[in-house]
């Protein structure tokens, strides 16, 4: 399937604890269906902070996801990168806020990938090479840490107004 | 870069940056994350998780890798899972295999 990118034009990921994370600090994204493979290749993030603001931002996996996500809404933004693209049968789930937000996992045992930066004039960029085995990997719908992504702030620091740019391939 | 590698790229040169300790937290090398600076490094993926990690440069105890994997790098946690007695080789291709498969069929008994 073609290039999708989900973008959160601005929000501020609270830095807090392991656990349940609170509604609008937070970028998740979970594939649409059980036999899905989302593959994320690239994460940009640009600070949008007035001051200094030490931003610990990590992409991790939810260990309990989601419940009823609430629908993404403007000025956010799912959509394939290429406009003529074929549309995947079953859309993935972006979300910024849920009935019951995310869990984020808290196995050490659980790989997250730490993109801390200063949201002050700070930018961040993971990438992987096009198509590797190197890309980040979900897998399904079921309730286990192989199935949702959470972008979200480890609670260190004194997170800052961010923006972010997920590019990611259904497979 | 290398075909096992990602890249993570830190882009502080309108920024005041990372205070040292919070760069050392994150694995990154200070001097690179500071105002006016910018800091390239690898990431590395596991294997087993598909997890990607910023390695510690400042680390001097052996990386591990999977040789059931063609020497392809695992974490340090999913290297400890390897350790336990009841261990069985999953790498991450095969956990997507069993999720797309569905639950294993049950033995039916007479």
């Amino acid at each position: 399937m073609s290039k999708r990118l989900f973008q959160v034009s601005s929000f501020t990921p609270t830095q807090q604890a392991d656990g349940v994370l609170s509604a609008g600090t937070f970028a998740a994204l979970k594939a649409g269906s059980a036999t899905d493979i989302l593959k994320i290749g690239k994460v940009l993030l640009e600070g949008q902070a007035s001051s200094s603001a030490v931003t610990a931002t990590c992409l991790a996996r939810s260990s309990t996801l989601a419940i009823t996500p609430t629908a993404l809404a403007l000025p956010n933004s799912d959509a394939t990168v290429n406009i003529a693209a074929t549309v995947a049968t079953t859309l993935p789930v972006a979300m910024v806020a849920a009935a019951t937000p995310p869990n984020r996992s808290p196995a050490v045992t659980i790989a997250r990938l730490n993109l801390t930066f200063n949201a002050f004039g700070g930018i961040i960029q993971w990438q992987t090479n096009p198509g590797s085995e190197e890309e980040w990997v979900s897998v399904g719908v079921a309730t286990t840490s192989n199935s949702e992504t959470v972008l979200s702030s480890a609670n260190v620091g004194a997170a800052g107004l961010i923006g972010a740019n997920i590019f990611y391939e259904v497979l | 870069m290398r075909k096992q590698m990602g890249e993570i790229m830190i882009d502080h040169r309108a920024s005041p940056g990372l205070p040292e300790e919070i760069a050392r937290w994150a694995g990154y090398d200070p001097r690179f994350c500071r105002e006016g600076k910018v800091y390239m490094q690898k990431t590395m993926t596991c294997a087993h998780c598909r997890g990607a990690v910023v390695p510690n440069i400042f680390r001097t105890r052996e990386r591990h890798s999977c040789a059931k994997c063609s020497h392809h790098y695992i974490c340090d946690a999913c290297a400890y899972e390897m350790t336990l007695p009841d261990y069985v080789h999953t790498p991450f291709e095969k956990k997507v295999d069993i999720v797309k498969q569905g639950s294993p069929q049950k033995l039916l008994f007479p």
